[in-house]
């Protein structure tokens, strides 16, 4: 059976135009999709059935049972975390952020490792956004900056930007201007009109100095700042303002570069600076999948998009106290629930140990990094493949995601709720 | 009154300890005083060995000690009016938060946000202290406004982010970009930082060590002698941050 309009559930794209060939309860082809739409698809690294760690090995248990232990393991601890959230749909996610105002836990998304900092800076000086729509059909000049879209993003340039005609740019490659900047150069910089390469940890520098020359102030600008000479400053500068509509896009070597959110406050203040000569719009190239509805579904509830501390029954976020980078690494929490993401595989090694000191469990559907260091697995299905709900785009669109066949697993909602009616009646 | 708080022994002792309560007034009237324990309320006296001694008639007079492992205490001194608290060794983050009079010493080190959007008194911390000394909370857009944090080893990251006011002294080295932000107040690092007032607005901020990383976005403005503990230094002026029409004041060390 061919499904068209496919939703791919790797990246922030999440691109619609997939056509997916099913066989039974297994994905068999996959058209319009990149190599990292076709490996989530047709990978099958799937967990059987829950497994709970018996000695140096596994033993295989039912749900009620490993879901009646998580329950246990939770209402025991005095600072659970629940960690994760961005592989799973909008519903889910909202259950999980009920579930740790209940047991008075932190919950916090993938953020904290990639665009926590853009959003901590758009709190300080707001957004100049747009959807991928309006670059689609209007930008004529793209920077991505210290982002590398095709190979994390691999449909980014031809859905939107560089390959993609829009209704106001009839022919993209042509009349559109795209500029990368980044600290070395990459597959993406090979395809840009102006390529910059910045000294690591010089962005912002390199983001004050364009303020200042597209305020006028060239005067004052070095010979180089960062490795970039001024001539190239002054380029970049002037095509910018002479643009008729510009895109901004960062990635996380951005974000996780020294200075951090400043960073990307330098960056939004660019683009306001822009804004007094044409129009500029500034966007996060969200990676994680639904990370993006991970931080819309935490606001709606909490008034905070990641890092919610619910110790004290009421909401409070501090980024670099209530995230988990920093509460694993001080070794604070005493338990630890894993949903949708592989922190085994993106943090830091203190943090790991301390995952695999404490009872950690995983609601996941693959075998990762993190099921070594946990004590309980729970498979559950894979949205956008055997489960649905709804997923935002990198640029805060919500997409509806298909369900393709019915498996054999439940759905983290299913498993989250019946998680959190066991809670609720132990609390009374 | 000398109140004094020894910590008893936890079987969790990460978990950390929210104690916005201890602060001298509180002493003086009440006898309910309650911390949070990761995510439990529990009394003070759950937690510490309390000893109590000589009497007070306002909170002036109330010396609060607190010794043992402090280190993972929190919000300490928070909206702190008047009297002492001496912390015989570490402390955990915010601490000092908000206070407006009275004096804080910490013998050890401090975690980070230490005097977060301090109004007026005085911190001395005689070790080490954490990223955000002297800072704001989270999208608050004027930190420190009053008062004295002088930190004789090192602060971190971000030292003094939106500082508007008050006086804040590292004498040792500090991390990347103190005084971002800063829009008054005075912030003195005696030893080397990176990237000083980036997108500072007004202020003055006095580097006596190396100054990395210097942002290419600060005009010149000649130099001036300036004393720093009993000796005098030629220092280097600078008017900024231009990308963001700043009026402050940076001065390096020539
Ligand atoms: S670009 Fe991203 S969303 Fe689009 S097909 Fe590739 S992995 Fe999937």
């Amino acid at each position: 059976m061919k499904v068209e309009d496919v939703v791919c559930p790797f990246c922030g794209c999440l691109c619609d135009d997939l056509v997916v060939e099913v066989e039974g309860t297994r994905v068999v082809n996959v058209e319009n999709g990149c190599t990292l739409a076709n490996e989530k698809f047709m990978g099958d690294h799937r967990l059987k059935a829950p497994i709970r760690r018996a000695g140096n090995a596994w033993e295989e248990i039912s749900y009620d049972e490993a879901i009646e232990e998580t329950a246990a393991i939770l209402l025991d601890a005095d600072r659970p975390l629940l960690y994760g959230w961005s592989g799973t749909f909008g519903e889910a996610q909202s259950v999980g952020v009920h579930l740790a105002e209940l047991l008075g836990a932190v919950i916090d998304n993938t953020s904290t490792v990639c665009h926590g900092p853009s959003i901590m800076a758009i709190q300080e000086v707001g957004h100049p956004g747009c959807t991928l729509g309006q670059v689609k059909n209007r930008a004529d000049v793209v920077v991505y900056w210290a982002a590398n879209p095709i190979e994390a993003h691999p449909r980014h340039m031809s859905r939107y930007t560089t390959f993609c005609d829009g209704f106001f740019v009839k022919s993209a490659f042509r009349e559109r201007k795209v500029i990368v900047v980044d600290v070395r150069e990459t597959e993406s910089s090979q395809v840009a009109d102006e390529f910059v390469k910045v000294n690591p940890g010089g962005d912002y520098a390199v983001l004050s100095a364009l303020r200042a020359i597209v305020r006028g102030k060239r005067d004052l600008i070095p010979a180089t700042v960062e490795g970039v000479s001024r001539e190239q400053l002054f380029r970049v500068a002037d095509l910018c303002m002479s643009a008729k509509f510009g895109a901004i896009f960062f990635g996380v070597g951005l974000t996780m570069a020294q200075g951090k959110y400043k960073n990307i406050r330098n960056a939004i203040e660019l683009t306001e600076e822009l804004n007094r000569h044409t129009k500029f719009t500034i966007s996060p190239m969200r990676g994680h999948w639904n990370v993006y509805g991970s931080n819309e579904v935490f606001t709606w509830i909490t008034g905070y998009p990641y890092a919610v501390d619910f110790a004290r029954g009421i909401a409070f976020y501090n980024p670099g106290e209530t995230t988990s980078v920093d509460i694993l690494r001080r070794g604070e929490c005493d338990a630890c629930l894993v949903v949708a993401s592989d922190p085994g595989a993106h943090f830091p090694r203190a943090c790991a140990e301390h995952l695999a000191r404490i009872p950690t469990v995983q609601i996941d559907p693959h075998v990762n990094a993190t099921t070594h260091l946990s004590r309980i697995q729970i498979p559950v299905a894979v949205t956008g493949i055997d489960a649905e709900g709804t997923a935002y785009r990198m640029d805060g669109v919500p997409i509806r995601t298909r369900r393709l066949f019915y498996g054999n697993y439940p759905d983290d909602l299913d498993v989250l709720e019946k998680l959190y009616r066991i809670i609720r009646e132990a609390r009374g | 009154m000398r109140v004094v708080l020894k910590t008893r022994p936890r079987e969790k002792p990460r978990i950390p300890i929210e104690a916005e309560e201890i602060i001298p007034q509180n002493f003086l009237r009440k006898d309910d005083i309650t911390v949070y324990y990761g995510n439990k309320e529990r009394s003070l006296e759950d937690l510490f060995f309390v000893t109590i001694e000589g009497p007070a008639v306002s909170p002036d007079q109330v010396e609060v000690v607190l010794t043992g492992e402090t280190g993972m205490i929190k919000r300490v001194g928070e909206y702190m009016n008047a009297g002492r608290i001496i912390i015989e060794g570490d402390i955990g983050m915010h601490c000092g938060n908000f206070m407006s009079a009275g004096e804080i010493v910490i013998r050890g080190n401090a975690d980070a946000w230490l005097g977060r959007e301090m109004r007026g008194g005085r911190i001395l911390c005689e070790g080490n202290a954490g990223h955000y000394c002297a800072a704001g909370y989270r999208g608050e857009k004027r930190g420190m406004r009053g008062g004295t944090v002088e930190v004789k080893g090192n602060a971190g990251d971000f030292t003094a982010e939106y500082l508007s006011g008050g006086e804040v002294i590292i004498h040792g080295n500090c991390g990347d970009l103190p005084g971002v932000e800063m829009r008054g107040g005075t912030l003195v690092v005696g030893g080397d930082c990176a990237r000083p007032c980036g997108n500072m607005t007004g202020g003055t901020c006095m580097v006596f060590g190396k100054a990395r990383q210097f942002l290419p976005t600060f005009r010149s403005n000649g130099s001036q002698e300036v004393e720093y503990a009993g000796k005098r230094y030629r220092m280097n002026t600078f008017r900024g941050d231009v990308a963001n029409r700043g009026k402050g004041t940076l001065m390096v060390r020539a």
